[in-house]
């Protein structure tokens, strides 16, 4: 077969040996042939000598490093799973202890207000009792110094007893003002006292017990 | 002519010796992955190299191909030979790349380059290899791929079908196509005093 420029295209399309061998007879004959030959071939050896290398000692080891951090177990799901509703259990535990800390924290400044407040009032109770025996005392002093009858004698005891008591119990109750049950019993000592203090000045003027 | 990048059809790997390294590579097995890079590492970095244009690029794409490997080794199904299937997955890596990062190569100087990348061919100058490289560059993907892989790497054109997913007459085709446009240019920037006489 008689090779002619029209081949060519072909012939460099197919690019093998023999193609080859065949359009390189045909350009020692044909002066554009060879230089489209030519220019063929020499971007062909461009690009060979563009194959490239170059060292990396680092390149394996960080390729070993990420493959490694890919390795790294998964947890199955499952596990996930379990993990999370611990950190959730955990988070609502903590959650509620603090809850309960801080509601601890104000019930306990509240019972200290609550406190504070029923001190406040018992220790005013506790004044106008003593305003008001003051005042009974004062009325019914005479009649005392002079308590000649064994009812009136009996009620001057009673008096002088419930004056120990009384400074008993304030005594106690000023190293534990917020003791209930002593302020209770120097409030029972005080209406005692001073109702016998209004039985006395009744007894002198002969006034019924309403 | 052409160095395959894989042994003769006599020596290719089998179907099973393909599934068992897939098998491997899937598993992690370092000492698999460490055979692989010595096989294929230095393909690989010049493929990536002719590609995005500069080392630190090209080894970086080779470091994903290999992550990539271990990620989808499970998914192989053996219809390309595992090696074709590992440098299918390095020229993708590496076109991810150029697009995300939009470099080009010609902003890439030869001097960036690591120091004394070695050439095989010495007689052939630097002021050619720069001028194909530039207009390499300008052609699309696809064109790009198949010259470089053809020409530049020596693979054979049903290695490149495989790899790009193309037929062999095609890859054939391609070629031809893209050579006669850069041959066109390749006279225009003074192809007559660029070629070796």
């Amino acid at each position: 077969m008689t090779i002619t420029c029209e081949h060519l295209d072909n012939l460099l399309l197919d690019a093998t040996p023999e193609s080859m061998e065949m359009a390189a007879r045909h350009a020692a004959d044909c002066a554009s042939c060879a230089e489209i030959l030519a220019t063929w071939n020499d971007l062909s050896e461009t690009a060979v000598s563009m194959r490239t290398a170059w060292p990396s000692e680092l390149l394996w080891p960080r390729i070993e490093r990420a493959l490694r951090a890919e390795r790294k177990p998964a947890l199955p799901r499952w596990l996930w799973q379990v993990a999370a509703a611990l950190v959730l259990t955990a988070g609502l535990g903590a959650t509620m202890f603090y809850a309960v800390r801080e509601q601890t924290r104000d019930a306990a400044f509240d019972r200290t207000i609550l406190r504070l407040a029923a001190l406040d009032e018992v220790e005013r109770a506790e004044r106008a009792h003593v305003d008001a025996i003051e005042n009974l005392e004062q009325l019914a002093e005479a009649r005392l110094d002079a308590a000649e009858t064994p009812l009136m004698i009996s009620y001057k005891e009673k008096l002088l007893l419930l004056d120990d008591a009384i400074a008993e119990c304030r005594a106690s109750v000023e190293g534990n003002q917020q003791n209930a049950h002593l302020r209770k019993q120097l409030l029972a000592m005080y209406t005692d006292k001073q109702q016998t203090l209004q039985d006395v000045l009744r007894e002198e003027t002969n006034v019924p017990n309403p | 002519m052409t160095t395959s990048m894989m042994p003769t059809t006599a020596g290719r790997p089998s179907a099973d010796e393909d599934r068992r390294l897939a098998g491997a590579c899937a598993a992690g097995e370092t000492r698999v992955f460490e055979e692989l890079y010595g096989r294929f590492g230095e393909r690989m970095k010049s493929i990536a190299w002719n590609t995005l244009g500069n080392a630190s690029d090209a080894e970086d794409a080779v470091q994903e191909t290999f992550l990539k490997i271990h990620r989808a080794a499970s998914t192989f199904t053996g219809e390309a030979s595992f090696s074709t299937w590992a440098f299918r997955i390095l020229v993708n890596t590496c076109y991810d790349l150029l697009r995300k990062r939009k470099r080009r190569i010609d902003e890439s100087p030869i001097d960036d380059v690591v120091e004394g990348p070695s050439h095989t061919a010495p007689s052939v100058d630097e002021a050619k290899r720069m001028t194909l490289r530039k207009l390499l560059h300008e052609l699309p993907e696809q064109r790009r791929a198949v010259f470089t892989l053809f020409e530049i790497e020596g693979l054979s054109h049903a290695e490149i079908a495989e790899i790009l997913g193309i037929t062999e007459g095609n890859s054939k085709w391609i070629l031809f196509a893209t050579k006669k446009d850069l041959r066109e240019k390749w006279m225009s920037v003074g192809g007559a005093r660029l070629r070796v006489t």
